[in-house]
Order: C-alpha cells, then sequence, then structure tokens
C-alpha cells in the first residue's frame, strides 16, 4: 500500500458519519535498531474535519510566527484529532473506516 | 461533500508520545529532497510505501502496524497538475534500510549510483555528457 492511497480520504466512524479527511499519517521510528535508521511504524492518522491539506502543521507545533497565518492556519485546521492504528477498521483509497467507540487525541507534535 | 460530524474537544484526549522520533508524513518526509550519503541530491520524496494491508482490506483487530518499506520516487508533474496518480510501477523505491536520517533533507547510507533513482542522471552521463568534448573528464 502507498501513502497517496490514504492521505485526502474521507473517514467514517463506525456508523459511517463522516468526521473529515485524513490530512496527514503519522510514524515512529520506535522499533528496533535497523541497519541505519529504526524501522518507520505507522503510528495513527491525523484527520482534519475540514480540509485534506497538511500546510506547514501549524495547528500540531507550537509555532506563533509570522502571527496572522500560525492564527489562520490554526483556526483553518481547528478540531484536527489523531486516530492510532489500533482503532482503524479500514485503509481504503476513498473512505478510512474507524471501530466503533474509536478515541480521538490531541495531534499535537510537542508534548 | 457532507458536512462531518464535530468531535467535540472534551472527547479529544492527549496522545501517548512514542518513544522514538516522531515523523508525520507531510511535514517531515513527503517532497524532501533526498541526498546520499557525499551529499549529492538523489530526488525527492513523492509516495511512501507501506507493508500491511492492502487498501480496502478489513484489518483484523490487534494487528501489527504497518511499517515504512521504501521511499518512493518518480514521474509526478504531470498528474500533480492534471491529477490522477501515477501507476505504482512508474515509481521507483528507494528501501527505507537505506534511510540514514531524517531532517529538514532526507539523508540516504549508500552513493545515488547505487540506486534506481539516479538512473536518468547517469544514462545522460554516459550517452550526452561524456559525447562533448571535454566532457569526459573532471574541469581543469
Amino acid at each position: 500500500m502507498n501513502l497517496n492511497d490514504i492521505l485526502g480520504s474521507d473517514v467514517v466512524d463506525g456508523d459511517g458519519q463522516r468526521l473529515g479527511e485524513v490530512s496527514d499519517v503519522r510514524f515512529a521510528l520506535d522499533a528496533g535498531a535497523g541497519q541505519l535508521l529504526s524501522q518507520g511504524r505507522f503510528v495513527g492518522i491525523v484527520v482534519s474535519p475540514r480540509t485534506a491539506s497538511s500546510f506547514l502543521g501549524y495547528e500540531r507545533q507550537e509555532l506563533s510566527q509570522p502571527w496572522p497565518l500560525a492564527q489562520l492556519l490554526r483556526w483553518w485546521h481547528r478540531g484536527s484529532f489523531l486516530v492510532l492504528w489500533e482503532d482503524i477498521a479500514v485503509l481504503g483509497s476513498r473512505e478510512v473506516g474507524l471501530r466503533p467507540g474509536f478515541t480521538a487525541y490531541d495531534a499535537r507534535l510537542t508534548r | 461533500m457532507s458536512k462531518a460530524k464535530r468531535v467535540q474537544p472534551q472527547e479529544i484526549h492527549a496522545a501517548p508520545y512514542p518513544a522514538g522520533k516522531v515523523l508525520d508524513a507531510q511535514l517531515h518526509l513527503l517532497d524532501r529532497q533526498v541526498l546520499d550519503v557525499d551529499g549529492v541530491p538523489v530526488t525527492t520524496v513523492d509516495d511512501i510505501e507501506l507493508s500491511g494491508p492492502e487498501p480496502n482490506e478489513k484489518i483484523p483487530k490487534g494487528a501489527p502496524a504497518p511499517q515504512i518499506t521504501a521511499l518512493l520516487t518518480g514521474p509526478v508533474l504531470g498528474t500533480r497538475i492534471f491529477g490522477g496518480r501515477p501507476p505504482s510501477s512508474r515509481l521507483i523505491r528507494i528501501p527505507w534500510k537505506s534511510v540514514a536520517g531524517v531532517d529538514t533533507v532526507v539523508t540516504l547510507g549508500v552513493r545515488a549510483d547505487s540506486l534506481d533513482a539516479s538512473w536518468v542522471e547517469r544514462w545522460l552521463r554516459t550517452h550526452v555528457i561524456a559525447r562533448i568534448p571535454g566532457g569526459s573528464h573532471e574541469p581543469e
């Protein structure tokens, strides 16, 4: 499977109700050491209720400059959340289905 | 497109933070320049190949998470402008095990000459540049 198959797909919950679009996919380099770099493990998808774009990621980082741009992009991506791999039922090219009772997590990259 | 159901802020929990480096594909990988071990530009990352389920395949509970198997590069300019995607067979793989670091650029641990991704450059060097008088040796 290629990543572009799922980026921009609609995300639906267990009842088939649309929640937004896949704006990004999160990976973690936390598996055992590889030859040069650790394996990239699929952590989850970032769901944005409004847009599939992922421009600069202001909503996921603590960046605040330039101020008008940061405010605009944070507002544009408001309500974005992260869904972990365990809560994904199907990864489709048109639709990504979540399991019933999925948990939405904060999508920010900083702790 | 129907209006999305709103997930209320109080339903959003603090995320568990993985132990290793966290990469968001669009922010940290896609469209980044790829440099080889000597710092020679190779290509850019156009797509990422994952292990794991085929598209639209049901994922059983407890299935292991997919992993990045390769970075993909290929002729995507036309499809970015006019839409669609090039077929997978047209994309060239750079195995993830050759990747040495991800920063503002993606660094490889191998030479560009050993990768399929640089075949156009090698072909031009052999068939075009080498035929130009003085093109087969370094500048003096």
